[in-house]
């Protein structure tokens, strides 16, 4: 990695147009993703969203403009192609379109095995790929009997297992149950958390705006917008010429903030932040317990000496899978924070099963209400 | 886009879109058979004519680039056949130029060279007018045109249905191989091999996965077992017969009036040179 | 007439012998007629299954089902008359496009049906105009995008004419203007007296728009009732792989930490805003201008928004772009939710639909009043 780097990817003045087309897919496009900046690329669909991810990863070729990654120049051929395929890994929305193999191991090792890596860190890659994603049980199983959600974690395992500097996803929560789709992107947010950049294309605002910390908006082939959320949702009519709604969250909090004649900055992004800047009441402690290595009931113990009636919730990967395997029942499966706040702001308790690496970013959501009016009392337990 | 819907898009903005299909199937036909019909180097002159002009009405005077690159790749690969023909003449007739290459004495004779010309000129002719009739009868209107020639229903259909599910899967391998791309699937020869059966594998799954799920919502739209045409391209009426056959009649007529009327040895070398 | 448009009783379906769980277990479901229905579960759930049921395509291993309060009869000629009256569009629509431009493909349900010629002309016509492809009457299938490939899948099913509507994932896939299109249209359906039952797993959406949510969860049919109802188990919402829809959570939220009761249920975000807002106070206005045959502009105020087929085809012949051209209603409510004024063109039919939806205001504590 170069030291002070802040654009993984710069997309230069780009136009491109597919063979045949009469209009251009990007035309003088100009995106910059900064490293370690949660981004995404909002637009309707044929935008040209795809499109502009196949200039991050050099598949397609610009008719004119430059794309740099890391920091060089784009090659379409040779070894600094290999190099930019290695580390900009792309996973497309369709998981049938990504399947190569036909059992799940050897489909998560095709991108690994393409880049002739020794075989020893194949396997490393490849388990720690399964496990992220929760499909470490079915690894023998063949890939033609998954279920769609589990063929579009495979699909994201694939591209995890050639360890990118930089994730591009496209529209990774289509067709998911809602369930699914909060667990992706809380493994996106743990990813992320990790040091891996994340950009995801969407047409979907209301998880754009709780996720992004920036936005790159696309309408017909043109970038109209890049900045943080609030800066394009705020020009309401703009927002309905793009084929898009301004976001729930922000709809609401503008509209208190009118009816109250108060300011709409800070802007809440989540409910428990929107709640926390609306209403206030006496608050419950959230209690935050580190899974390292076992999920079991003894973890709860300590928290019981201090009040009985709590509800559990979990976060990360790790935390997940060891909960499915302990059997041990938990209240909030999915969305484990946010529904754990939430308790807290109705003046109860929680238990916050959580990866012991995801600890900070519990500490910073937590820290992150406070500019809402929440102080929320928490405590790791060791 | 690939150039199979390229193709498509060009036949359906053709202006020639509304005529007969079969009409332009045996005027194609008529105009071939005739080109060949007769030795008379007018005749695959004024096909080269009519193809050329049918080409530039129905593609309203834009050939897409592939189109272009495909006609020139042609014309280079007769100049070479041509070219050949016309340096293997027997040296009984005439002799224009002659030269030993090696061990090999070759003749370009009057005969040979008015041949050459005679084949690269009905190829050529034949080309364009192939061509004037892709660019102007997608798919569909062609199983229209075969099943006014009575062939059975169900390969029409089947021809149709291919026509539609080719490109769905075309569009398929064009996103899997982007993906594949994406993991670094080119890299070597090896893999290579294996991303390109890998590849053709999906597209089989895929493509019986689409064949199952067509046939429920086949049933939801309450299929019959027939297919139904609502808007048929226009019928081939008398008209069209009458014009196809006089077309040929006339050519050929002129063809058999114009034997040795062109001789390319004649007007490249001089009237002496043929004697 | 029966009430209920489909009946299940002890509905079970196997796809093959082998399966050990089957994909419908026991389903005793009651859809009722000309309700705005919803079926939720989690991908896999059986949904489309069941759909497969209503128009006979599966036939159930056990139990039966009713269609208009009698039982289907699976010959042929008996399924036909069925599908004449149901159409199903189902989630891909490259599994339902067979022709190879569009007009064929429109007229193949009618046709099948063994409709008039005449009348498939103004079938054609009909569904072109609502699904807003009419310029698109003449182009081939495969060269359109997903957006109008789907559109052209709905224009299908409707030129049939259907009674019942079933519609499988509508809007998967689909940018937030073209669900709202969508949505849009099969008001216009339920209006029309068509019963539109929905499948997804989209919460927000079917709470918004449903009155009656049936859920499945691996083949069992775990709910049917008010959104609501089903939302308060929060246990239950787990278990079916589903979440809590944003407008649930937020008012369920403000409300217990206020102490205050959850009833009157906000659905959409001006019905919330105007809950938390609560002074009865008259916020704003909207100008609603009526669209019929031979219709213009007419005076406006504010930011313009058009509702129906008809008022998009006056802003189309005007060559205008409307403000809110998609989520109108909504987008107007929000205006005088802040005391702006807005203008709505709105199809003459659907008057009575936007009417009630900016009543339903009152029920939240904020009147917003209707200029015609």
């Amino acid at each position: 990695m170069i030291k002070g780097l802040t654009n993984v990817v710069e997309v230069d003045d780009v136009t491109f147009t597919y063979e045949g087309a009469s209009r251009p897919s990007l035309d003088h496009v100009t995106v910059n993703i900064k490293k370690g900046v949660k981004t995404v690329i909002l637009g309707a669909n044929g935008a040209g969203k795809s499109t502009l991810f196949y200039q991050f990863n050099a598949v397609e070729r610009p008719d004119s403009g430059q794309v740099r990654v890391l920091g060089q120049p784009a090659k379409y051929r040779g070894k600094r192609l290999k190099e930019i395929r290695s580390q900009i890994a792309v996973v497309l929305q369709n998981p049938d379109d990504q399947v190569f193999s036909s059992t799940v191991e050897d489909d998560v090792a095709y991108g690994p095995r393409n880049m002739k890596l020794p075989p020893e860190e194949i396997k490393e890659r490849v388990d720690r790929a399964l496990f992220e994603t929760g499909l470490t049980e079915l690894r023998e199983k063949n890939t033609l009997q998954l279920s769609y959600g589990q063929r579009k974690r495979l699909a994201l395992a694939g591209a995890l297992a050639m360890r990118p500097e930089v994730l591009v996803m496209d529209e990774p929560t289509a067709g998911l149950d809602p369930q699914m789709a909060l667990e992706l992107m809380e493994l996106a947010e743990q990813l992320h958390n990790s040091g891996t950049t994340i950009v995801i294309s969407t047409h979907d605002v209301d998880l754009a705006y709780a996720w992004a910390d920036e936005i790159h908006v696309l309408r017909k082939a043109e970038v109209i917008y890049s900045g943080p959320s609030e800066g394009f949702y705020c020009d309401n009519i703009k927002v309905h010429s793009t084929g898009v709604m301004p976001p729930s969250m922000f709809v609401m909090n503008r509209n208190l903030a009118d009816i109250r004649g108060e300011d709409s900055a800070p802007y809440p992004r989540t409910e428990t932040q929107l709640l926390s800047k609306m209403v206030s009441g006496p608050k419950g402690r959230l209690h935050v317990v580190p899974v390292t290595d076992k999920v079991d009931h003894y973890m709860l113990d300590p928290v019981f000496e201090h009040t009985d009636d709590v509800k559990v919730g979990v976060f990360g990967t790790v935390s997940r899978r060891l909960l499915y395997a302990s059997k041990m029942p938990a209240d909030f499966v999915f969305n484990g924070f946010e529904s754990c706040v939430g308790r807290c702001l109705r003046g109860k308790d929680a238990v916050l099963l959580c990866d012991a690496d995801c600890i900070n970013l519990i500490e910073q959501k937590v820290a992150g209400l406070r500019e809402f009016g929440t102080d929320l009392e928490y405590k790791v337990y060791p | 886009m690939s150039e199979e819907s390229q193709m498509d898009t060009l036949a359906y903005s053709s202006r020639m879109l509304s005529w007969a299909p079969l009409g332009k199937l045996l005027l194609v036909i008529v105009v071939l058979v005739v080109n060949i019909l007769t030795r008379s180097m007018v005749v695959p002159i004024i096909t080269l004519a009519i193809g050329l002009i049918l080409m530039a009405y129905s593609t309203n005077f834009k050939i897409p680039l592939f189109i272009g690159l495909a006609i020139a790749e042609g014309i280079l690969i007769l100049v070479i056949g041509a070219g050949l023909i016309s340096v293997t003449g027997s040296d009984s007739s005439p002799v224009i130029w002659e030269t030993n290459i090696l061990w090999f004495k070759i003749h370009m004779t009057v005969d040979s060279f008015n041949t050459a010309w005679n084949v690269f000129l009905r190829s050529i002719a034949g080309i364009t007018v192939m061509i004037s009739f892709a660019t102007s009868t997608p798919i569909p209107h062609l199983s229209q045109a075969l099943r006014q020639l009575h062939m059975p229903r169900e390969v029409c259909e089947l021809i149709v249905l291919i026509y539609r599910y080719g490109f769905l899967l075309l569009e398929r391998m064009e996103s899997m191989w982007n993906a594949a791309h994406c993991r670094m699937g080119f890299n070597g020869f090896t893999n290579k091999i294996k991303t390109a059966a890998a590849i053709a594998v999906g597209i089989f799954t895929s493509s019986s996965n689409l064949a199952d799920k067509a046939q429920i919502a086949l049933s939801c739209r309450n299929y019959q077992g027939v297919f139904p045409v609502y808007n048929a391209p226009p019928k081939v009426g008398v008209k069209w017969v009458v014009l196809v056959i006089a077309i040929g009649v006339i050519i050929y007529y002129i063809g058999i009036n114009t034997l040795g009327v062109v001789n390319m040895a004649e007007i490249f070398f001089g009237k002496d040179v043929v004697g | 007439m029966s009430d209920y448009i489909f009946e299940t009783e002890d509905l079970t379906y196997k796809y093959n012998s082998r399966q050990e769980k089957p994909s419908l277990d026991n389903v005793s479901i009651r859809v009722k007629r000309g309700v705005r229905t919803a079926i939720l579960g989690a991908n896999g759930a059986g949904k489309s299954t069941l759909f497969y049921h209503f128009n006979g395509i599966f036939k159930p291993g056990s139990g039966t089902v009713k269609y208009n309060g009698s039982p289907l009869d699976y010959d042929r000629d008996a399924l036909t008359e069925l599908r004449k009256n149901i159409s199903v569009v189902v989630q891909n629509p490259d599994e339902q496009i067979f022709s190879a431009t569009v007009e064929e493909d429109i007229a193949f349900g009618p046709m099948n049906c063994g409709m008039e010629r005449p009348d498939v002309e103004r079938a054609i016509q009909d569904s072109l105009f609502k699904v807003n492809m009419e310029e698109y009457r003449y182009r081939p299938t495969i060269q359109l995008s997903y957006g109008q490939r789907k559109r052209i899948a709905f224009a299908g099913a409707l030129a049939i004419r259907p009674d019942v509507l079933i519609l499988d994932e509508p809007t998967a896939g689909l940018d937030p203007q073209m669900s709202q299109d969508v949505i849009e249209l099969v008001d216009e359906m339920v209006e029309a007296g068509t019963t539109v039952i929905i499948s997804t797993h989209d919460v927000d959406l079917a709470y918004a728009w449903a009155e009656e949510i049936h859920v499945l969860r691996h083949g069992k049919l775990v709910f049917s009732g008010a959104p609501e109802d089903f939302f308060a188990d929060l246990e239950q919402v787990f278990l079916t792989g589903l979440t809590v829809p944003h407008t649930y959570s937020v008012n369920f939220m403000t409300q217990s930490i206020k102490g205050e009761p959850l009833a009157p249920y906000p659905r959409t975000n001006s019905q919330i805003l105007c809950k938390m807002r609560n002074d009865g106070a008259t916020v704003g206005h909207i100008r609603l201008i009526p669209v019929r045959e031979g219709s213009d502009m007419a005076e406006e105020e504010g930011a313009v928004g058009i509702y129906g087929s008809g008022a998009r085809r006056l802003f189309a012949s005007k060559e205008r772009v409307a403000d809110y051209h998609f989520n109108a209603i909504e987008c107007c409510l929000m205006e005088a939710i802040n005391g702006r004024p807005s203008t709505l063109y709105c199809d003459e039919h659907m008057m009575p639909f936007v009417k009630g939806r900016i009543a339903s205001l009152d029920g939240f504590g904020s009147h917003v009043e209707v200029v015609e």
